[in-house]
């Protein structure tokens, strides 16, 4: 029974139940107890329609985006009818709808007058999911029984009633079972507010007319994307990006996608994508998507809603088996950094259906660090560090933002005063590292450098990273970014370690990261040459890199520009560049 | 002789000053802010209340100011040429921020610029830990080689902040004593004095921007204070601070992060104040200006405070997830959501055929399409005509006529046509949808921290807040309102009871296993000393000093903390068992459970107040009645579908209390619907609500 509905009401009742996936979040943010959540923002919180659509999403992470509904489905297969009041459902297996298992998705279906009227959800991702290594989130794992423990899903609550037994399980798998359940005690504060505020609105609107509200919050989405994406060039275009290897299998990883844009729908079909990867950063195929949308939402109108009425006009396809939608038992737990390039292989189609609109690829390198032992009370400790992804790549335009996380991220650092007073480490740099932002009429932005050394006895190290052979690509005659550079003790008895690793390291020894830079955009001798001397007067280019890269001749000792010399080397570099 | 305290706020557009006399009397003026010189607005406003008064400058007693020249500053880079002094390998701490960004999705996000360049961060090789211990010692001849380059590039400003400087200040203060040295003519901020507080770009960005607006804020009430004189008023100037107490003009001067933004703390200190008069401890305040509208929340007779802020950020959708756009203070402030949408903001319709109103907004210039200015967007202001609520012929007492055709033009063009809607429907739309991102500003101060907007009295100023507080009301089920005398220059009238407030953190990083209580206690009672000295040369006597502590806390390996209030007294064990209880009740109050997580102490905070030793709140206030400029008593006012039209009454404030609409008004007051006229502001009060007015001349509407 569909009611009438008006649109200022609609707008309204959409205000609403933002409001409460808002307060949700927020719930979220102020009582978690690690900094995965809390600065790194690695969750989301949402309210479902009962039969299973997102009708509104807290602000947090792109790659989220559309990543609950299938979870939620997951749950529904597996009760079907069994869902009753004081039910909380949890789910964390990436093959029944949830994404890896770090990512604890929570599902408290909302009951007006004993009828099922929504769904009040979370995911968090926990500091440690048991497994081989802390932090869960291992690139050389081979099958996902290595990666932890597996939630399929299940009811942690039965009626209001805490299922001990699941609940005593998490506390034994884990490393650090204050932070997860304290975590995890986080997620229901916010399913139980979710719930509180969609009742209310039910109490305000009735039952029936706010059901249609919400159907119509969806359709109006629907609309709004269709119109946006009717906009865009239509067309076909492909792109490849990679990864360098899986940290098993030495050879690259190819992404390709086809991208079509057709009426008011978008196709995309990554056919001709590898097959999925031994190690895990193998991206399970809901994820893919998440990520094909927020490459989508970035060219669009950012304010549309994320809700289900925006992956409608989406069909994405992949074969079964290959990288972006791997069988199980396919380890997942690295996939963050598929994640990253799928964005980065759909912005590459869409710089060349869109030219002019879209920057080169950001840079950064997907670096994820986790360092864990036990302290001398055999208490584990565990610092799990996902290093902002970025810099941004230059243009249109503008320069890439030095050090600045790419669109599709909103996570914070840590304090490193914080870090030294909780964790066993000391953080001896962090800064930009200069001539690392590929050369372009607008430069990429500067990578990070970052020292961490352990301060226990013994820590086990675990680092993910990437960008070490394929770079982040420039546009339109930009140069890539610089690669990403990992070292150990690198002003002692420097040692270059591989992109992905897993090792123990000893008490004073230092690891230090360099990411790579972003990519570049436009032709680096049309750089306006006062920009290439403010770079260099801000110690962000060095005097060679200037003059290498941007045919600038600028003097070490004054920092004088030498304007004759740089007209000169400009033009011979030209000539050069059309032999 | 009657004496008069003056109270004067910069805001973007206007320069409101209030004169409040020993008598009771009141005298506002609101007139155009100089961007040029901001002290010019303030003297000649001051300037035209003497005499319309017709007293001599002599009879002012007190001149409090809040003010936005730092702010200014700030958003237009044009503070001090500042250099940063920092710990080697961490000079980019102050470029990088906490690298949130505010903007998801958006490709073309640029981070607003820094405020000290690179190549004036200078590193030095030392290195503390989070006990203060000496990793490294402090490399002297860095620190000339730094000061050096300082010396050379010519600035005006040099701050400091060295990793882990609040648990050891002694690096900085070497640092300190070279830079005085040798460069005796620049101002020195050392983070270690001004924030002895963990977390080192909050510190760093809070210790450059003081240095970075403390010139300009000298040469400012220098200037103010010079032109006072010259008046012939020469009492000492007060400041109000974010945290909304005020300061003497030497704190401002010395510590300007301080007093950055004033002006919406004042407004909210004056709802604190009038509602203790009214007995009244739970308050929501709403302050709806032309862009923008704040909440915030007064629960149990204290105002509630954040630990920090962002300056020059600009408002998007005024979103506590979304942060990093400004340059963070790590200031106290009274906490404000804010949210885009004021009179000027626009309303529009996309191609989905959904409406939205704000954040963009009309500025004061065009401003809206009825101010005849060249606007064409249909704004709420422009709604608010059309619905009757604003009188075309009579803002600011008639000075400012509105056409109300070019309203109707607007919104009939880009809200009714689009949506094939009557114009009367669109401008109610409008009108309910500018409510609606209210209520977020007012949800954001309460449900999403876990408190019941029922629970509060919504108490609203701001030129449009007594037209849209009944609608918001409704809408959060809110069944009390104040509007206050002279909502439309609220902030000015804050300024004048405010209470003097000094505030100090400590950073004291330890668990209670860890803490040793006499320690703990030797801590804290160098902080109260600081705070008893402050309030001594201010001039308060021992019976008008109030200290109290306040600590963040949090459960061991917990990211967030919370504040909770110490027990008074000298700290014993039975202090330290109390907080931990303290904690643990706010935490389950504020999310819903607790553990048994060890307790981890993480800030100290101490405040001194001085109070007044005669209340600053009037006992009552005469107010200068005006006519309703037309003479019209009566006009068609549109509430809603179900209402329709109504021939509505139109009073002034002092014609509500006796006052009666033709239906049986009880006691005392009127019934809605009715609309009541001044010269700041109408307040509107729809059917279903009744409006009185009480002894300190607030008007009070119930439902």
């Amino acid at each position: 029974m569909v009611q009438t509905t008006d649109p200022v009401t609609r707008e309204i009742v959409k205000n609403a139940l933002m409001s409460a996936a808002d307060t949700m979040a927020l719930t979220v943010v102020r009582t978690a107890r690690s900094a995965v959540i809390k600065h790194g923002m690695d969750f989301s919180t949402a309210l479902f329609t009962a039969d299973g659509q997102q009708v509104a999403q807290g602000l947090t992470l792109p790659p989220h985006l559309g990543s609950m509904a299938p979870a939620l489905e997951g749950v529904m297969n597996a009760f079907g009818d069994d869902v009753q009041p004081g039910d909380v459902f949890a789910n964390n297996d990436p093959y029944e709808g949830a994404s890896h298992l770090p990512d604890i998705f929570l599902f408290k279906p909302i009951f007006a007058n004993d009828t099922l009227m929504g769904w009040s959800c979370c995911i968090g991702h926990q500091t440690d999911i048991g497994g081989r290594v802390a932090g869960g989130n291992a690139c050389d794992n081979i099958e996902i029984y290595q990666e932890g423990l597996i939630l399929p899903p299940l009811k942690l609550y039965s009626k209001g009633e805490l299922n001990q037994a699941v609940w005593r399980i998490l506390e034994k798998n884990v490393r650090v079972p204050e932070k997860v359940l304290g975590d995890v005690q986080a997620l229901l504060a916010a399913v139980r507010f979710g719930e509180r505020d969609l009742l209310r609105l039910v109490d305000e609107y009735g039952f029936e007319e706010l059901k249609s509200y919400m159907i119509d919050i969806l359709d109006t989405t629907e609309r709004l994307t269709r119109a946006e994406i009717s906009n865009l060039p239509q067309g076909e275009w492909e792109f490849s990006d990679y990864i360098d290897n899986d940290g098993i299998d030495p050879q690259p990883i190819e992404i390709h996608a086809k991208l079509k844009i057709q009426g008011d729908e978008v196709f995309v079909d990554f056919e001709g994508t590898s097959p999925q990867a031994k190690g895990s950063i193998n991206p399970n195929f809901a994820y893919t998507k998440s990520n094909v949308y927020a490459v989508v939402k970035c060219l669009i109108d950012p304010a549309i809603q994320s809700n289900s009425g925006f992956f409608r006009p989406f069909n994405i396809t992949a074969p079964e088996g290959c990288f972006v939608n791997p069988q199980h038992p396919a380890p997942v737990a690295a996939r963050g950094l598929a994640g990253f390039r799928i964005c980065h292989t759909m912005f590459g189609a869409m710089a060349k259906a869109m030219p002019g609109k879209v920057p080169a690829a950001w840079g950064g390198g997907e670096i994820g660090v986790s360092f864990g032992g036990y302290d001398k009370n055999r208490k584990a400790w565990v610092y799990l560090e996902f290093m902002n992804d970025g810099p941004r790549g230059g243009g249109p335009n503008m320069d890439g933002g030095d050090g600045l996380s790419s669109p599709v991220l909103n996570m914070a650092n840590t304090p490193i005063e914080s870090i030294e007073a909780d964790q066993p480490l000391l953080i001896e740099r962090f800064g930009l590292y200069p001539d690392t932002g590929g050369a372009g009429e607008y430069r990429g932005g500067l990578g990070l450098i970052r020292d961490y050394r352990v301060l226990a006895d013994e820590a086990v190290f675990q680092l993910r990273s990437d960008r070490t052979d394929f770079l982040p690509w420039g546009v339109d005659g930009g140069k890539p970014g610089a690669p990403t550079r990992n070292y150990l003790n690198p002003d002692t008895d420097l040692e270059e370690l591989p992109g992905k690793k897993l090792m123990t390291l000893k008490k004073g020894d230092l690891y230090r990261v360099i990411q790579a830079g972003g990519g570049g955009y436009g032709d680096p001798l049309k750089r306006d040459v006062s920009a290439v001397l403010d770079d260099v007067e801000q110690e962000k280019l060095s005097v060679p890199h200037a003059r290498d890269e941007y045919g600038v001749v600028i003097d070490q000792d004054t920092l004088k520009l030498d304007q004759p010399a740089t007209e000169a080397l400009r033009a011979e570099m030209a000539k050069e560049r059309r032999e | 002789m009657t004496e008069y305290r003056v109270g004067a706020d910069i805001g973007g557009t206007f320069t409101d000053v209030v004169f409040l006399g020993s008598d009771g009397t009141v005298l506002a003026k609101k007139i155009a802010s100089t961007p040029d010189d901001y002290s010019r607005a303030v003297l000649d406003g001051i300037n035209a209340c003497i005499e319309e008064l017709g007293v001599s400058p002599g009879s002012v007693s007190e001149v409090s100011h809040g003010f936005t020249v730092a702010t200014n500053a700030i958003i237009e880079q044009k503070g001090a040429s500042t250099a940063l002094i920092t710990t080697e390998g961490f000079r980019d701490i102050l470029e990088l921020r906490r690298n949130r960004v505010p903007t998801l999705y958006d490709l073309y996000y640029q981070k607003p610029p820094t405020l000290v360049k690179r190549q004036l961060r200078l590193e030095v090789r030392e290195r503390l830990n989070f006990r203060g211990e000496v990793l490294q010692p402090l490399d002297t001849a860095d620190v000339d080689e730094a000061v050096q380059k300082i010396k050379m590039a010519g600035v005006e400003s040099v701050a400091v902040c060295l990793l882990h400087s609040y648990a050891n200040p002694e690096h900085e203060r070497y640092i300190g004593k070279v830079v005085r040295e040798q460069l005796p003519d620049v101002i020195l901020t050392l983070s270690s004095e001004l924030l002895p507080e963990m977390k080192e770009y909050e510190r760093t960005s809070t210790t450059v921007i003081n240095g970075y607006v403390r010139p300009v804020v000298e040469r400012y009430m220098i200037s103010l204070t010079k032109g006072l004189e010259e008046m012939g008023v020469g009492v000492p100037l007060s400041v109000m601070q974010s945290n909304g107490g005020l300061a003497t003009s030497a704190i401002a001067m010395e510590k300007p992060v301080y007093c950055i933004e004033s002006g919406p703390a004042a407004g909210v200190v004056g709802a604190f104040h009038l509602g203790n008069r009214l007995g009244m401890g739970n308050l929501m305040t709403l302050d709806m200006g032309g862009t923008t509208a704040k909440a915030s929340i007064i629960e149990n007779r204290e105002i509630l405070q954040a630990p920090e802020y962002e300056v020059g950020g600009g408002i998007s959708v005024g979103h506590r997830l979304l942060r990093g756009s400004g340059h963070i203070l790590r200031v106290p402030s009274i906490d404000l959501a804010e949210v885009g949408a004021g009179g000027g903001s626009i309303a529009s319709v996309d191609s989905s055929g959904s409406i939205r109103v704000g954040p963009q907004s009309s500025g004061a210039v065009p401003g809206p399409a009825c101010y005849q200015q060249g606007g064409r967007d249909a704004t709420v202001t422009d709604s608010d005509v059309m619905l009757g609520y604003l009188n075309p012929k009579h803002l600011l007492g008639g000075d400012f006529p509105l056409d109300k055709e070019l309203a109707v033009d607007a919104v009939s063009r880009n809200v009714a046509s689009p949506l094939g809607i009557s114009d009367i429907e669109a401008a109610h739309g409008i009108h309910l949808l500018v409510n609606s991102n209210m209520a977020r500003a007012l949800r954001a101060v309460s449900s999403e921290r876990g408190r019941d907007p029922r629970r509060f009295v919504l108490f609203s100023f701001g030129g449009g807040g007594p037209v849209h507080a009944a609608g918001l009301a409704e809408m959060l089920d809110i069944t009390r309102i104040v509007v206050p005398p002279f909502p439309g220059v609220f902030s000015s009238f804050g300024l004048l009871v405010a209470d003097v407030e000094h505030h100090f953190v400590q950073t004291y990083f330890k668990t209670f296993d860890e803490l040793i209580v006499p320690d703990l206690a030797d801590l804290l009672e160098g902080l109260w000393e600081q705070g008893r000295k402050q309030l001594s040369l201010e001039g308060f006597d021992d019976s008008n000093q109030e200290v109290v502590t306040q600590v963040d806390m949090k459960y061991e390996g917990q990211v967030s903390d919370l504040t909770v209030m110490m027990p008074a007294g000298k700290v014993t064990q039975q202090t330290i068992t109390a907080l931990g209880e303290a904690y643990a009740e706010e935490h389950e109050k504020s999310f819903g459970y607790r553990t048994d997580a060890p307790y981890q102490l993480v800030n100290l905070r101490v405040i001194a107040r001085g109070h007044s030793p005669v209340s600053r709140v009037p006992d009552r206030l005469e107010i200068p009645t005006l006519a309703s400029q037309d003479g019209q008593a009566e006009r068609p006012v549109y509430f809603g579908p179900s209402n329709g039209w109504l021939d509505t009454k139109v009073v002034d404030r002092s014609g509500v209390a006796g006052g009666s609409n033709g239906s049986s008004g009880g006691s005392s007051g009127a019934s809605g619907p009715l609309i009541i006229e001044e010269y700041d502001s109408t307040t509107v009060v729809p059917p279903g609500w009744r409006a009185s007015v009480d002894q300190w001349r607030n008007i009070i509407l119930e439902r």
